[in-house]
């Protein structure tokens, strides 16, 4: 997924905060899926910022590592694969 | 850190939460987890009924597996059902399929989040209704037809025992070419189970081709239940673990909460929703925080298998009075017990259906 892209969650699917980061549950298959917690400020984002500017905020605020952020971007990628989530467009 | 250590730090809410509705049914199946017949005359309301869905739906439980007894006895099923749909509670009910006339049927059809599994015990009457009752195989049949006319995706769920273990195939074709899908799962000596347990459990080497069955067959659910089985080679799908108290817990008909629906025992009773929020029992009861910590133990530790069946099952030691620290008495390492005949007379017998 590149740091242009905005993301939302899928509407069928729900999140629920746990102490890893969240659970998920998508109605539409009824599959379970764990969250890493550094990807929620991306999926909170709800499609109005690019995925690149809020990495950048996470890592300026000390949040986050910056080579931490491909590795979330390609989860991201994984996760819109299965309709967990969705690129803005 | 992988799933089974995830889960194991406790989860805000389960993900398998039971509620058993109501005690009553119109059947007196020989291996009943719950006892099921009479309905117990506390059972919750439909107000106490409702305002504990409000609080798992504060809680953000995903979906609730409904069960009992047979939930549809209960006149306010639908409204209680709807009552949680509404707030985003998907509903997987358990039912014997007597209940589902045209109107359930299209009602169920048109309904989100909402799944329903027919409980069938065999592929033909005979073996079906030596378990269940005379004449539940042809009521549980219709309603797959029902349902199946109404392009509906149903579910059956099967528990296999050595009777019904070589209709497997027979019962796999007659669900999926109604357009359902077969969910096969563990007997337990649970309830009634108990009593048939000997008489019904699969024999070793039963297990054994059935752990090859389901490999071949990935579209067949288990809900989990033969993780046991995963001692044999590569896992079954699920998480391979017990999850009582964990990822799992059960709401009685009276609002007492159990830590697995096959351990409906004071041992396992943690509270009561009329004394307590379900939200502080889930997440401070003594016994699902030992739970949680707990590793099966004793000689499971120093076996090769340990990390694909984490010792098995704990409803089914504790109804066979086995330490929780032993391995499960279905261990596919462990000898055979018990008789080995494919027919042993069962030591209940169901009665026909009640109107």
């Amino acid at each position: 997924m590149r740091r242009s892209d905005r993301v939302r969650l899928d509407e069928a699917v729900a999140l629920r905060p746990e102490r890893f980061g969240a659970l998920g549950y998508s109605y539409r298959d009824r599959q379970l899926f764990f969250i890493d917690g550094r990807l929620l400020p991306f999926i909170d984002s709800d499609g109005a910022r690019p995925l690149g500017d809020i990495a950048d905020e996470l890592v300026a605020g000390g949040a986050l590592e910056e080579s931490a952020v491909p590795r979330l971007l390609t989860v991201l990628e994984g996760l819109r694969r299965r309709g967990v989530v969705h690129v803005v467009v | 850190m992988s799933s089974y250590d995830l889960l194991r730090q406790g989860l805000r809410a389960p993900i398998c939460l039971t509620w058993e509705m109501t005690y009553a049914c119109n059947l007196l199946c020989v291996h009943c987890l719950s006892s099921s017949g009479r309905r117990a005359p506390d059972e919750l309301t439909t107000a106490e009924a409702k305002a504990l869905l409000d609080e798992w739906a504060a809680m953000r439980v995903f979906y609730i597996n409904v069960g009992g007894g047979e939930p549809m006895i209960r006149p306010d099923f639908f409204e209680l059902m709807e009552h949680a749909i509404a707030r985003r509670i998907g509903v997987k009910f358990s039912t014997n399929g007597t209940l589902v006339d045209r109107d359930a049927a299209r009602w169920i059809a048109s309904t989100d989040y909402l799944d329903v599994q027919i409980s069938v015990d065999g592929a033909s009457p005979d073996v079906n209704d030596a378990i269940r009752g005379v004449g539940s195989f042809s009521r549980a049949r219709r309603a797959m037809e029902l349902l199946a006319g109404e392009g509906f995706p149903f579910k059956v769920n099967h528990v296999v025992t050595r009777r019904s273990f070589d209709q497997l195939d027979a019962l796999h074709g007659l669900v999926t070419g109604r357009g359902g899908r077969l969910r096969v799962t563990r007997l337990r000596p649970s309830g009634r189970g108990v009593a048939v347990w000997d008489a019904l459990k699969l024999t070793q080497e039963q297990n054994r081709r059935l752990y090859t069955w389901l490999r071949a067959h990935p579209d067949v659910m288990t809900g989990d239940s033969f993780f046991h089985l995963s001692a044999l080679g590569s896992p079954l799908d699920g998480l391979n673990m017990c999850g009582a108290g964990r990822i799992v817990c059960c709401v009685d008909p009276r609002g007492d909460v159990y830590a697995c629906p096959f351990v409906l025992a004071d041992e396992f009773r943690v509270g009561n929703v009329r004394d307590s929020s379900f939200a502080s029992i889930w997440s401070d009861s003594p016994l699902f925080e030992r739970l949680r910590g707990w590793e099966v133990g004793g000689q499971c530790r120093t076996c090769g298998a340990y990390g694909r069946c984490h010792g098995g099952c704990m409803a089914v030691k504790h109804f066979t009075g086995t330490p929780l620290d032993d391995p499960d008495p279905e261990c596919v390492f462990a000898p055979e017990s018990g008789p080995t005949a494919t027919i042993i007379p069962l030591a209940l017998s169901p009665r026909p259906i009640r109107p």
